[in-house]
């Protein structure tokens, strides 16, 4: 039997509480409780810190963003540090990798960008992938464009974390940090690149398309 | 055995990862499935959970440390083990590197069981000897020669030593069959028939072992069975190197053999004389490297050239000099493609999805190596401009580019690209489109040559322009008549010092 994949739009979470959530569904699929599963949903305003996250590349003090309502969360995903908000289309993606046969970290990383690439791209946005910087970019663009980030977590071989698509969010939100470590990139979003051509559904349209993309790929 | 925890492979393209977190300590107590520590691979954090439990003995890797796959990180003791074969294996490690510069650790360990504690810290030379009343035995035992490396023999009959001629193996013919169909070596069982000999029943029993102790698998791991695990880790052999042949594809003790044999008759290891180190790139070079090999796999490039005769740009340029107004060459390639591309719209476009799209400004890039960094300062705005003003601007986004100081909006979006190799001696060449734009002028050096000119022999300079070109964009035929344009724009010193866009197309 292929493995199925459910996809559930949350809404808001705040993302302490996304956090228990994905912990439940990664317990569920080591155990057999539960699916695999894609979550999607925004978070209020708050900069995460990843594994590799440099203190430096937080560029505003814990207590101007505590201040300003922005919540900091160091958490055990891959990556550097990088910011959520409303406007910005989480995915959280619960899979084993191993279930699949031949699990690899990287094939991984570049099945999500895949999928994200191919997900913009019914939305009008010509998305790519650049070597060392795993996320998604306007392709072509210099200096790189980004429209995506990535960071997965794993524990033993079942997913956890995933992606943060920019649809139109208050793309200031970034200012507080360098975006994954990254100098140089500019951030932008799927509202940005589209310009006039965006359409007022665009939120709705782009969940649509990322979820048709990775159940495409995922179930 | 104890076991070493190795960096652990997480995909077929990792050759590293870093030691994020360690979540145990050395002396704490493991459970299979335990979370052990963190390792990082790309964007992707994986919690490594333990395959067997036992105790952490020693942490070989920092937090923070990259190293490569395959890497000793921990050294874990079974229950089973003895204090023998755990301070055989930490002397290993203990032997040589960083870890051995360390001063053990001891403070830092969670409570330990006393005589553990004492049994697994490494010997320091020049210890002052403890009173011997108050050693505990195992500490005692801590110190002795480890008895298992003692009794092997020399290095040079170690093959002798472990691998029985495999023709002499005393088998009965249904276990010879039986372990030709299943791929098993026969060297590595123990027989329980007369002699010795191995019955079939003892290779299926082997066969059972195997199954049982079979670890889940990571990315790129080599399967191998627990004995020539065993071997390779008393000889040092990396199994990545060996072919297996047993159940599985798994590496048997006779694979180690040939694969011995094969070293000592002097078989060429070849992998390692032809590479040598890695050189590390910066993020933006990695980014120009798959920008290249996106422009020149999609873009159908083409190619065409021709001679300038650049006595007039030498005239004009000694002349303005007379004048006291510094202008170069670059100045005028700058001028000459504003001009060209004002007369040639279509030429100043991009190819998007299915379609042409012309570019609103002319922006034009002028690459510049920087060290080893190539970097394209773009002049924006050219149209209508005089060569003047382009000097001025184009003289401080280099000056900009040599100190390293430009900022992403003075290289983004260039609409037409000039690169000049002439100061490096080189007569022509062609370069690679840098994407979205269609079109690159490739600028070789000013050179003396003899040109026919009526009937006449005369030595002229000449520069050869090659205009790479999307096929997508343009064809050959208007690439050769925007090239004529620029050709005729080089040549015409008034054209060059025109002010604004009134030069007769």
């Amino acid at each position: 039997m292929p493995p199925e994949l459910a996809v559930e739009w949350l809404g808001t979470v705040a993302y302490a509480e996304a956090l228990e959530r994905q912990r439940k569904c990664v317990e569920g699929v080591r155990t057999g409780a539960g699916g695999e599963i894609l979550l999607l949903l925004e978070h209020p305003p708050v900069v995460t810190l990843g594994r590799s996250a440099r203190p430096d590349h937080l560029l505003e003090s814990r207590e101007s963003l505590a201040a300003r309502g922005v919540e900091v969360h160091a958490v055990g995903r891959g990556g550097d540090v990088t910011w959520h908000g409303p406007g910005q289309l989480v995915g959280y993606l619960v899979v084993d990798l191993q279930a699949r046969g031949r699990p690899d970290v990287h094939r991984f990383l570049r099945d999500l960008e895949a999928g994200l690439v191919e997900a913009v791209g019914e939305l009008g946005v010509a998305g790519g992938a650049l070597p060392g910087m795993t996320g998604v970019f306007v392709a072509p663009s210099q200096p790189p464009r980004k429209l995506a980030s990535i960071g997965v977590g794993l524990r033993g071989w079942v997913t956890c974390h995933g992606f943060a698509l920019n649809v139109d969010p208050d793309l200031a939100g970034f200012d507080a940090i360098v975006p994954c470590g990254l100098r140089g990139v500019a951030m932008t979003s799927l509202a940005r690149e589209l310009g006039a051509r965006a359409p007022r559904d665009l939120p709705a349209r782009a969940r649509d398309a990322v979820a048709r993309a990775f159940v495409q790929r995922f179930a | 055995m104890p076991r070493e925890i190795k960096m652990p492979k997480l995909s077929d393209t990792m050759e590293e990862g870093t030691l994020n977190v360690w979540r145990k300590r050395e002396g704490d107590r493991i459970e299979r499935g335990d979370v052990l520590l963190e390792v990082e691979t790309d964007k992707a954090d994986m919690e490594y959970e333990a395959y067997v439990s036992g105790t952490l003995v020693k942490i070989l890797v920092r937090e923070g440390e990259t190293v490569s796959v395959g890497t000793p990180i921990a050294v874990v003791r079974l229950d089973s083990d003895s204090d023998e074969a755990v301070q055989a294996l930490l002397a290993k490690h203990g032997g040589a590197g960083e870890a051995a510069a360390r001063p053990a650790p001891a403070r830092e360990r969670r409570p330990a069981q006393p005589e553990e504690e004492a049994a697994l810290r490494a010997p320091q030379p020049g210890e002052p000897a403890r009173e011997a009343a108050q050693e505990r035995p195992a500490a005692r035992a801590a110190r002795a020669p480890a008895p298992e490396r003692l009794e092997l023999p020399p290095r040079e009959s170690r093959l002798a030593f472990f691998f029985p001629d495999p023709d002499r193996v005393r088998a009965t013919p249904r276990a010879r069959v039986l372990a030709r169909e299943r791929d098993v070596d026969l060297t590595e069982i123990a027989g329980s028939g007369p002699e010795g000999a191995v019955l079939a029943s003892d290779v299926e029993a082997w066969l059972q072992a195997l199954e049982a102790s079979s670890q889940p698998a990571l990315a790129g791991d080599v399967p191998a069975t627990p004995v020539a695990v065993r071997i390779a880790d008393e000889l040092g052999l990396d199994l990545t190197a060996v072919t297996g042949s047993g159940p599985g594809g798994r590496v048997t003790k006779r694979d180690l053999r040939g694969f011995l044999e094969a070293r000592e008759r002097g078989a060429p290891t070849r992998a390692v004389a032809l590479y040598g180190d890695e050189i590390k790139l910066s993020q933006k070079r990695k980014f120009l490297t798959r920008q290249m090999v996106d422009s020149k796999q999609t873009a159908p490039h083409f190619y065409v050239s021709m001679h300038v005769d650049a006595e007039p740009m030498r005239a004009l340029r000694d002349r303005l000099k007379g004048e006291g107004r510094r202008v170069t060459y670059t100045h005028m390639l700058i001028k000459a493609a504003a001009l060209a591309l004002e007369a040639f719209p279509e030429v100043n476009a991009t190819w998007r999805e299915d379609g042409i799209v012309k570019f609103n400004p002319i922006n034009i890039a002028v690459a510049v190596a920087v060290g080893d960094e190539l970097v394209a300062p773009v002049v924006k705005d050219c149209q209508g401009r005089g060569l003047e003003d382009l000097a001025v601007a184009s003289d401080a986004l280099i000056q900009k580019a040599r100190e390293k100081k430009l900022a992403p909006e003075d290289y983004s979006d260039g609409t037409f690209t000039i690169s000049n190799l002439g100061m490096f001696g080189v007569d022509a060449f062609y370069a690679i489109i840098t994407p979205p734009q269609a079109t690159v002028l490739s600028v070789g050096r000013m050179r003396d040559v003899p040109v026919a000119d009526g009937g006449e022999l005369r030595v002229r300079p000449r520069i050869t322009l090659g205009l790479g070109c999307d096929h997508r964009v343009l064809d050959g035929a208007k690439a050769a008549q925007f090239l004529a344009e620029f050709k005729r724009i080089l040549e015409s010193p008034q054209e060059l010092l025109a002010e604004g866009g009134e030069h007769a197309a």
